[in-house]
């Protein structure tokens, strides 16, 4: 669905992506993820045909942004950062004055109003002017807008930014919805929203693209993840923890007084291997009381933060 | 170019959502009423030697609310849709950069045609009142009102290009005031300095002699041509300024 090739734009004195290269498929949900200032809005903005690259090429369903920019439009539903609307307008208004503009066809045009506005449940505020609409509710007419003409692409550039937390859990789900029916690339800073809206996640740092894979393959190629954490009781931390040692395979054990007159243990192995149920035996063996056994769950935030660290030690190491 | 259609009606539609419109209309009608009425009340005077068309096109209550409210009018267009962000949503929606140039324009005429509109009462009321019809010839109405036309789409595409430069309303509108009132007063040095072909070259640009001309029924080409190739290159430099974006 999404063909970018060898893709960079520079501005006057600074190039906000560089040499960017990644496919997205029909069907697919991806999430485009990277730290403020990374470049996530400067490709977004360049897939939706509102600027060209500076090199390199991107096509759309197979039309390229730039030769065939209308073509591209036709098929994209794009949504920008700051959800800008025309807030003077009603949302029923809106939506008909987009749809208009997205040359959706006369005799379709009221049909996929109707259908929009069920989707993004817009049903009871269809009348109201825009700008008296709660944020949550300003950020559905957005989407709306976007799904309006039926787009084989949705470009949504952080949509969950600035909502309430109940606003954002419906927001999501919404989005999750789509993907049934869309493609879609979603861009966002929050990692816990590509963990769970995307299947796919494309982690991009000042300009370049550092990691491009699934959650949970991503999770996997972390080296050093998956510590596991046990609370027993019963003895004192530096005879469990010598007992700990005797597991293969481990790399440190960390133990700390809890209340109670319990200790917690983490155990971090050399692998990405899980330890639980050594561990397990190993207090079973010895008679102490659980009360928790655990493995910690690594999150998408390490592996963000490991990967750009990779990128920031690299740039160092050229610079001296 | 059915994008043109549409994105004119929305912005026909914006004009009337906002207080500014019903402002201006209020302001202009005042305006062009009272000069009007002037110009009633000197011919019940007595006898003038010149006729009513060009007596009203002529005063400062006349060019004053044209050049006032241009850029009151323009300032919003391409200023607002930056400020909001909106410009976003419409570059990346099937419409071409010519079109959102154009439908802008054309809103702005149609709302300075509308404020105008009344004034063709004044023409009913001026041949009802009168004995004598020939001064009112439909030629020289005609010409009067084309006159308005032109010149106001030449100052109008002067406002939409000032409002393509910034972000900012009121500056959009100030650099539209001062580019407009340096197209009008520059056709004035014929009166401080008048000799040759300073005068040749004044006589050219000047509005002022121009709406003069067209007030006595004179329909010279060259004026036509003049304000549409005007209006045409100012629509011209903002499809650029529009299109910058993209070179950026």
């Amino acid at each position: 669905m999404i063909k970018v090739e060898n893709l960079t734009k520079r501005y006057a004195g600074f190039t906000a992506i560089d040499d960017v290269n990644f496919e997205v498929q029909k069907g697919e949900i991806v999430g485009f993820l990277g730290p403020n200032g990374a470049g996530k809005s400067t490709t977004m903005r360049i897939l939706s045909c509102f600027m060209p690259a500076s090199t390199g090429r991107a096509s759309v369903a197979g039309f390229d942004v730039f030769e065939q920019s209308n073509e591209v439009r036709k098929r994209v539903g794009y949504m920008p950062e700051s959800n800008p609307l025309y807030t003077e307008m009603r949302v029923n208004e809106y939506l008909h004055y987009r749809a208009r503009l997205k040359q959706v066809p006369r005799r379709h045009r009221k049909d996929r109003i109707e259908r929009v506005k069920e989707q993004c449940g817009l049903k009871e505020v269809e009348r109201k002017i825009i700008n008296h609409l709660s944020k949550g509710y300003k950020q559905r007419v957005g989407l709306a807008d976007a799904l309006v003409h039926d787009p084989d692409l949705l470009i949504l550039d952080e949509p969950t930014i600035g909502l309430d937390p109940h606003q954002i859990r419906q927001v999501r789900e919404l989005i999750k919805n789509l993907g049934k029916q869309h493609t879609i690339l979603i861009s966002t800073h929050i990692l816990p929203e590509v963990e769970m809206t995307c299947n796919r996640v494309i982690i991009i740092h000042k300009g370049r693209i550092v990691a491009s894979d699934t959650p949970a393959n991503l999770t996997k190629h972390v080296k050093s993840g998956g510590a596991t954490v046990i609370e027993v009781k019963g003895i004192n931390p530096a005879v469990a923890e010598k007992q700990f040692w005797t597991i293969p395979g481990i790399q440190s054990v960390q133990s700390e007084r809890v209340d109670d007159g319990y200790i917690r243990c983490t155990i971090f192995p050399n692998t990405n291997q899980d330890l639980r149920e050594a561990v397990f035996e190993k207090a079973i063996s010895n008679r102490w009381a659980i009360r928790e056994l655990s493995r910690q769950r690594q999150s998408l935030e390490d592996i963000f933060v490991e990967l750009t660290r990779g990128v920031k030690k690299q740039e160092e190491e050229e610079e001296a | 170019m059915s994008g043109l259609w549409v994105q004119l009606r929305r912005e026909l539609s914006a004009y009337f959502v906002s207080p500014l419109a019903y402002v201006v209309m209020v302001f202009f009608l005042a305006m062009t009423g009272y000069s009007f009425a002037l110009v009633m009340e000197f011919f019940n005077r007595g006898p003038l030697d010149v006729s009513a068309g060009p007596a009203f096109f002529r005063t400062g209550l006349f060019w004053f609310p044209l050049l006032f409210s241009v850029p009151v009018l323009t300032m919003r267009l391409f200023a607002e849709e930056k400020r909001q962000g909106t410009i976003e949503t419409l570059m990346t929606a099937p419409i071409s950069d010519l079109s959102v140039v154009l439908s802008k324009f054309l809103a702005a005429l149609v709302f300075y045609l509308l404020l105008w509109l009344p004034a063709l009462c004044y023409v009913f009321v001026l041949r009802w009142v009168a004995d004598d019809k020939t001064p009112l010839e439909w030629g020289t109405t005609l010409g009067s009102f084309g006159g308005v036309i032109l010149i106001g789409s030449f100052y109008l595409s002067i406002g939409v290009f000032a409002s393509s430069l910034t972000r900012n309303q009121i500056i959009a509108a100030v650099v539209a005031f001062a580019l407009i009132i340096v197209a009008f007063f520059s056709g004035f040095r014929a009166f401080l300095q008048g000799s040759g072909w300073q005068q040749k070259v004044v006589e050219y640009i000047s509005a002022f002699q121009h709406m003069d001309e067209w007030t006595r029924g004179i329909m010279d080409t060259r004026r036509i041509v003049f304000y549409l190739s005007l209006t045409a290159f100012m629509l011209f430099l903002t499809h650029k300024v529009v299109e910058s974006r993209k070179w950026k």
